[in-house]
């Protein structure tokens, strides 16, 4: 897996960690059971504070997406099937554009809507 | 412009003069013992004691020169394919661990000889064996230890214009993982230490039980590796923790995707010497991660995704490169 983190953005750096991690996992990239690093080692790998990471690690577990094993660390959780959810956000995608509303609008009426 | 093999004198003497050395006294201590000796001499055991003899020499001669050909082998592969100081310490540690073996075993079989008229008295050798092998990996491993590493070699050249690269804003930092995992060493390592274990209970050679366990215990260091690519370079990390492969940031000379095939590149699958001295990770076969670095050493490692880790490895050391 690739994880990127831009410390100039205004996103905090754990939601910049977790967001990533919830994508991959959405998509299939991370199976269930995969082995996520330790707290510890990515932060290290991304330079990072080490209660960075394991915040992105406490939310994705508090939202079912890992979980946290005594010995094993962070392992990617059974997930329901995100199949219907991918289409739903294609079809999104495609009327943005056909209308030509920018991306913002969307992502914060889809925020609002998610409240 | 190849980068000549560093510490060839070490490495001679580490690698050739040392085990030559043992071999030589092992053969000039039987050699001296030859009047206290029946004659003929048992040479080999079966599970009921002796059942193989011969003169003096042919306990000594085939030792000599199994162990002097090993020797000479792992050498002239250190000498002349010894970039890296994996290879060097692989065949070190080969080379002194097996005349340490081997001078052990001729002098232990004959030492308990000595004052005997008739060979077929000659009690077993299972103890023999079993400090034998103590003494081969201890020497071995002493060896290893010993031989000089290679110290930081950073390139002086940036980066292959061609080679592969990742997009990364200037603020961006990134981090790739992947863990390999060798559905080929598993089976054949548990095979392996199976039949030992059936071996060691059926022949009642107990010291064979340590070879199990060394088994198990050598599976468990090639079995699995996490591999990652970032601000600290390249880290393959084996389960154990050891043994790890790494390479700096400022000694990647260009890292990119290769073909494996285990058994003609590498000779087998675990943490191996190849083809042209490089070094390996060789969990399976199809694409690898390549890492050409300074002092022309080549790394691989088979490893999903291999575009991605190889693509940021680049993209990460030209970084690095130009904060010097």
């Amino acid at each position: 897996m690739l994880l990127r983190i831009d410390p100039s953005s205004a996103e905090p750096l754990f939601e910049q960690i977790g967001g990533q991690v919830r994508a991959l996992v959405a998509r299939g990239e991370l199976p269930v059971g995969t082995r996520l690093p330790s707290a510890r080692d990515l932060a290290e790998s991304l330079d990072v504070n080490l209660h960075t990471v394991l915040r992105a690690y406490q939310e994705l577990r508090a939202d079912g997406v890992i979980e946290l094993r005594r010995g094993r660390g962070a392992v990617v959780a059974s997930a329901p099937d995100h199949g219907p959810l991918h289409e739903a956000i294609s079809a999104l995608v495609a009327t943005t554009r056909r209308l030509d509303i920018p991306p913002a609008t969307a992502v914060a009426l889809l925020k609002e809507a998610l409240r | 412009m190849r980068t000549p093999v560093p510490h060839r004198v070490a490495t001679t003497l580490i690698t050739l003069v040392a085990p030559l050395v043992i071999l030589g006294v092992a053969a000039l201590v039987a050699v001296s013992w030859s009047d206290q000796l029946p004659d003929p001499v048992a040479v080999h055991w079966g599970t009921d004691g002796p059942d193989g003899f011969g003169s003096l020499a042919s306990a000594i001669v085939p030792m000599l020169v199994v162990g002097a050909l090993l020797a000479i082998g792992s050498w002239a592969l250190a000498f002349l394919a010894g970039h890296a100081s994996s290879t060097r310490r692989i065949a070190a540690g080969s080379s002194l661990g097996m005349s340490a073996l081997l001078a052990v075993i001729l002098l232990g079989s004959l030492d308990a000889q000595r004052g005997l008229t008739d060979a077929t008295q000659a009690p077993g050798i299972t103890t023999t064996l079993l400090v034998a092998i103590v003494a081969g990996l201890a020497l071995g491993a002493l060896a290893a230890v010993v031989t000089p590493g290679d110290g930081d070699q950073p390139a002086t050249q940036p980066i292959a214009a061609d080679a592969p690269r990742l997009t990364l804003g200037s603020t961006e930092r990134a981090a790739w993982r992947r863990s390999a995992f060798s559905r080929t060493t598993l089976v054949v390592g548990i095979a392996a230490v199976l039949v030992v274990l059936v071996l060691t209970v059926v022949t009642r050679v107990w010291p064979l039980g340590l070879l199990a366990l060394a088994l198990a215990v050598l599976l468990l260091t090639m079995v699995a590796f996490d591999v990652s690519v970032d601000e600290r370079g390249l880290v393959a990390r084996s389960l154990l923790g050891w043994p790890t492969l790494s390479v700096p940031l400022d000694e990647v000379v260009e890292a990119g995707v290769a073909t494996v095939h285990p058994v003609k590149d590498f000779g087998g699958w675990g943490y191996r010497l190849g083809r042209g001295g490089r070094t390996g990770i060789v969990l399976r076969g199809g694409d690898a991660l390549e890492v050409r670095r300074t002092g022309d050493r080549v790394a691989v490692i088979t490893v999903d995704d291999a575009a991605t880790g190889a693509a940021l490895l680049n993209t990460l050391a030209d970084r690095a490169r130009a904060r010097r």
